[in-house]
């Protein structure tokens, strides 16, 4: 861990009503997701972050900058934490339009020394907000409120956004729409976020650590795959469209499928996808459910699944009343993860090191962006 | 109805302040204050002017006896404006109280992860979210103080072209038979009154809808 620097030093206790909030985390990874379900203290958490709740005892150093330490009677209020909340509702300001609420936090960015202009040409292109931006707030669809939501937070110059649920308030179809947006944000602002979410593919692709909360207790923290995949979460993120994903680019188009690299060394891994709007050269998120994948010791003739890849079981894991196969088909692409039952465990004799086959039809493949 | 305008300007600052301290803090006394903004509302009239004739007469807590000098309020056009603004107080804190509270206070919170500090909060978002309601506090202050009567005439007496209101100036004409003149004062009256509360309802039907609108 030397030379790495820690980004989040967090550690609370609080008593709202009848949540107790007794949490620690230290990391340095830029993106942390929160997952629990509801009554967690999701976003409690969140707000104490925020300085919107006083904690009783505690300290918060967000990117070497404390913001919180009871111990020496030190809080930064909210308007100076320099913070982006987005909420799951959006909370735009009713009398102002699209134009009014980015600029609403204009006042910080300029304090902090940023040339205000660059930050809003940069969110208006990067969310397409450019046609918004005379509208009212009662004029935008659901989905574009919570575009200019997420605008209105980074213009402000944040050194963290905080994210609650942004995708829960919307319906599948939008929240299709807007996620791509969280992607972009993640790659164009070099910024520390905080999302939460009851959504795993969600934190699985925008996280680079989750802290699992319980009863206001954080039980758990680790990478997405491996916490999601544990035997005590797996049900429960499964239940919530916990599935592989992978990310990749569009090499080839046809009316039929569209070819997708998840990898382009160790010669070039492709997979046949059901055809999306994305274009050659797009890079594309998909998802394939852990049932829908077939494991075979030898590579399959006559199938007509078009999806085969040769991989190696790196681990074969129990998780509540499943069994999870854990495979790598090259060090580039992210693990599969298989379900089987117990009864092709032992008749394929499958364990760790052995060399399968990975087989999956193209309509199992679901695309999460693009 | 120029005292009842200075009255209504008189009781917007102490009115607004109050009204957002009752709508947004916890303080101790809370319930106090509330209650004693709404007494005149509930007091007769003629009561609140007598205690105000008591308060400022020579020997009351703000006469000349205890000052050691004179306010000259009692029978003044002073008097007038006091007396209005006492009895329009409470309407004015109850209706600004409550389009207060309508605002959504996250979205004063969402002001302040934006780096807005309490005062630019309350001055760009929950005065202008407000600002429906409080026109409409201010009219209806307005005709509450046009309508004065009982307290006026207590503590400002009736003398025409100093502290005559509309009310007393319509009271005087009808004991003494003007019947011209009272039907004059009359349509003024139903005029100010109606167009007062017509613009509030429409601020109110408004005020609704963006409710609505926005969640």
């Amino acid at each position: 861990m030397k030379g790495v620097k820690t980004i989040f030093n967090i550690s609370l206790k609080a008593r709202f009503g009848s949540l107790k909030l007794d949490l620690e985390y230290k990391g340095s990874k830029r993106v942390l997701g929160v997952f629990g379900v509801s009554g967690a203290g999701k976003t409690t958490f969140l707000e104490c972050l925020a300085g919107l709740r006083k904690v009783m005892s505690g300290q918060i150093t967000v990117a070497g900058e404390i913001w919180l330490d009871t111990e020496t009677s030190c809080f930064v209020p909210t308007e100076k934490r320099h913070i982006g909340f987005v909420p799951q509702d959006h909370l735009l300001f009713p009398h102002k339009n699209v134009l009014g609420n980015l600029e609403a936090g204009k006042a910080r960015a300029l304090q902090s020394g940023r040339d205000f202009q660059s930050i809003l040409k940069k969110v208006v292109a990067v969310l397409e907000l450019e046609p918004l931006l005379d509208r009212s707030i009662d004029q935008l669809s659901g989905g574009e409120r919570q575009r200019v939501s997420l605008g209105r937070a980074l213009c402000s110059g944040p050194q963290l956004l905080l994210l609650d649920e942004p995708l829960a308030s919307l319906d599948l179809r939008m929240r299709r729409k807007i996620f791509p947006f969280l992607i972009r944000i993640k790659e164009a602002f070099e910024l520390p976020i905080v999302v939460v979410s009851h959504n795993p593919t969600e934190l699985q692709v925008l996280c680079d650590d989750v802290l699992i909360l319980e009863n206001g207790r954080n039980v758990m923290t680790g990478s997405p795959n491996e916490l999601f995949a544990s035997d005590s979460l797996f049900n429960v993120a499964k239940e919530r469209g916990f599935e592989n994903v992978f990310s990749g680019t569009i090499i080839e188009k046809s009316d039929q499928v569209d070819c997708l690299s998840l990898s382009e060394e160790n010669g070039n891994i492709c997979i046949q996808i059901p055809p999306t709007d994305s274009l050659l050269g797009d890079r594309v998120l998909v998802s394939i459910g852990f049932e829908n994948v077939l494991v075979g010791l030898e590579r399959p003739r006559g199938l007509s699944a078009r999806n085969c890849l040769s991989a190696t079981i790196s681990r074969v894991e129990n998780a509540g009343t499943r069994w999870l196969v854990h495979a790598l088909v090259v060090d580039a692409v992210p693990e599969f993860v298989v379900e089987v039952t117990y009864d092709a465990i032992e008749a394929l004799h499958l364990e760790s090191g052995l060399r399968i086959y990975l087989v999956f039809k193209t309509s199992s493949v679901t695309t999460l962006n693009g | 109805m120029l005292w009842a305008v200075v009255a209504s300007l008189l009781v917007a600052v102490p009115g607004l302040t109050i009204a957002y301290l009752l709508a947004r803090r916890e303080f101790f006394g809370k319930k106090v204050l509330s209650t004693f903004t709404t007494l005149p509302l509930v007091l007769p009239p003629t009561a609140v002017g007598y205690l105000l004739l008591r308060l400022f007469a020579d020997d009351g807590w703000l006469g000349r006896e205890r000052l050691g000098f004179d306010l000259d309020i009692i029978l003044s056009w002073k008097a007038v404006v006091i007396a209005c603004s006492i009895m329009s107080f409470p309407i004015f804190v109850r209706t600004a109280r409550v389009a207060f509270e309508e605002v959504n206070p996250r979205l004063e919170r969402m002001g302040r992860t934006l780096g807005m500090g309490r005062q630019k909060v309350f001055l760009s978002i929950t005065l202008p979210l407000a600002s429906r309601g409080l026109i409409a506090a201010t009219l209806l202050g307005f005709t509450r103080a046009l309508g004065e009567f009982g307290a006026t005439i207590i503590l400002a007496g009736n003398i025409p072209g100093r502290t005559q209101t509309l009310a007393s100036a319509l009271f005087s004409a009808q004991q003494s038979g003007n019947e011209t003149l009272a039907n004059q004062l009359l349509g003024v009256a139903l005029l100010v009154g109606f167009i007062a509360v017509y613009t509030t309802e429409r601020l109110a039907s408004k005020r609704s809808l963006r409710k609505e609108q926005t969640g």
